[in-house]
């Protein structure tokens, strides 16, 4: 039954191709260190499905931002976790994130023919840097506050525009409600987007390119 | 390595793998599905005694309406709400208490003395002085509290 129901399937959408074309690819002799991709994307998996749990109660104001938070973490069945998960895994996502393009460097992976799969990585860093920063401030305790203040202030310390990238992070001069709302808005709408996209054409190219092997000593 | 062994090998590392990802799964899974109808299965009503007033206030076969603003707690937000009840006696010793909402769809009924009924604006529901229906759409009469008197104090609770 199942594998009529999977053949009928393939005729109309052709999915066998696909998922060969994903998960039985040829792939090269390599050791764990080449799995440290798929390790951030099944992180960034579970910080999608944890961050859109999360909505169900977050409120990004600032007179309720704070007790939703301890009403996620302390009244909600299973809240603790979800919160657990998300908060931890954000950590998690950096550390990843950074091994991931270390041993990209180390390996020399970001070589001809893989150079846009390199520069598209560099923007998924950046992105996932964005949702660490943004995110940091939405349980708005003093933690979050505070570390706001100085992260908008490091920004501000850039040469002629400084001032500006601080009143447009902010939302104006000082750190208000306009703030929390805007990291919100773009710790759930524009960053994800901004990933979903970036992570598309690098996984593609992953794909595509085939990833590279473990580069060996000179050979005559 | 026998070609059959190869394919075996392939075959079990691939139903460990479902077997994880099922197991993440269910991980996620039923916590996140008792994490989104956790406030649903929530008891909303108050369990305390609310004291609403003087029973002298209430004249003898007549509902009388009641109010008293109480705390409730719906999330992480304290709100004060009203609680209204009509509080009916014949002859002062055993007390009735409704709630003024219609058993309808939910409007404030209010009580016509020249009709002797409950009206409901909405859509012409009827009760009687005790809360049953008269006539209209309302499925059941009006719901009522647990009352009880204290020396010069009414109490109700919600049942």
């Amino acid at each position: 039954m199942a594998t009529r129901v999977g053949e009928w399937l393939d005729q109309r959408l052709g999915w066998r191709a696909v998922w060969s074309a994903i998960f039985l690819r040829k792939m090269p002799k390599v050791n764990w260190l080449y799995t440290l991709g798929s390790a951030t994307l099944f992180v960034a998996l579970n910080q999608m499905v944890t961050g859109i749990l999360l909505t169900i109660y977050y409120v990004p104001s600032p007179d309720q931002a704070y007790d939703s938070v301890q009403y996620i973490t302390t009244q909600v069945p299973a809240g603790w976790l979800i919160r657990g998960l998300h908060h931890w895994g954000a950590s998690v996502m950096v550390v990843l994130t950074v091994l991931h393009m270390l041993r990209v460097i180390f390996y020399g992976a970001y070589k001809y023919p893989r150079e846009v799969t390199w520069f598209t990585g560099i923007g998924l860093l950046v992105t996932v840097i964005g949702f660490g920063f943004t995110g940091y401030l939405l349980p708005w305790d003093q933690k979050a506050f505070w570390a706001t203040t100085v992260g908008t202030r490091i920004a501000e310390v850039t040469p002629v525009i400084g001032e500006s990238i601080l009143r447009i992070m902010r939302g104006g001069s000082e750190l208000t409600a306009i703030t929390l709302a805007r990291f919100f808005g773009v710790h759930v709408w524009f960053l994800p987007a901004a990933l979903l996209v970036i992570l598309g054409v690098h996984l593609f190219l992953v794909i595509r390119n085939g990833i590279s092997s473990v580069p060996k000593k000179e050979q005559e | 390595m026998s070609e059959e062994a190869q394919v075996q090998r392939r075959d079990f590392l691939s139903l460990i793998t479902w077997a994880i990802g099922a197991l993440i799964g269910a991980g996620i899974g039923i916590p996140a599905i008792a994490y989104i109808v956790g406030p649903a299965l929530k008891k909303e009503t108050s369990q305390e005694w609310i004291p609403i007033g003087s029973p002298s206030k209430i004249e003898l076969g007549t509902p009388t309406l009641f109010k008293a603003n109480i705390e409730r707690t719906t999330g992480w937000i304290v709100n004060q709400e009203e609680v209204s009840a009509y509080v009916f006696t014949e002859d002062g010793r055993t007390y009735i208490a409704m709630s003024n909402v219609c058993s309808h769809l939910g409007c404030r009924v209010r009580w016509i003395a020249e009709q002797q009924s409950f009206f409901c604006p909405c859509h012409n529901g009827v009760f009687d002085k005790e809360g049953n229906v008269v006539s209209g759409p309302p499925p059941r009469p009006l719901d009522r509290f647990q009352v009880k008197v204290e020396g010069e104090q009414l109490f109700l609770k919600e049942a």
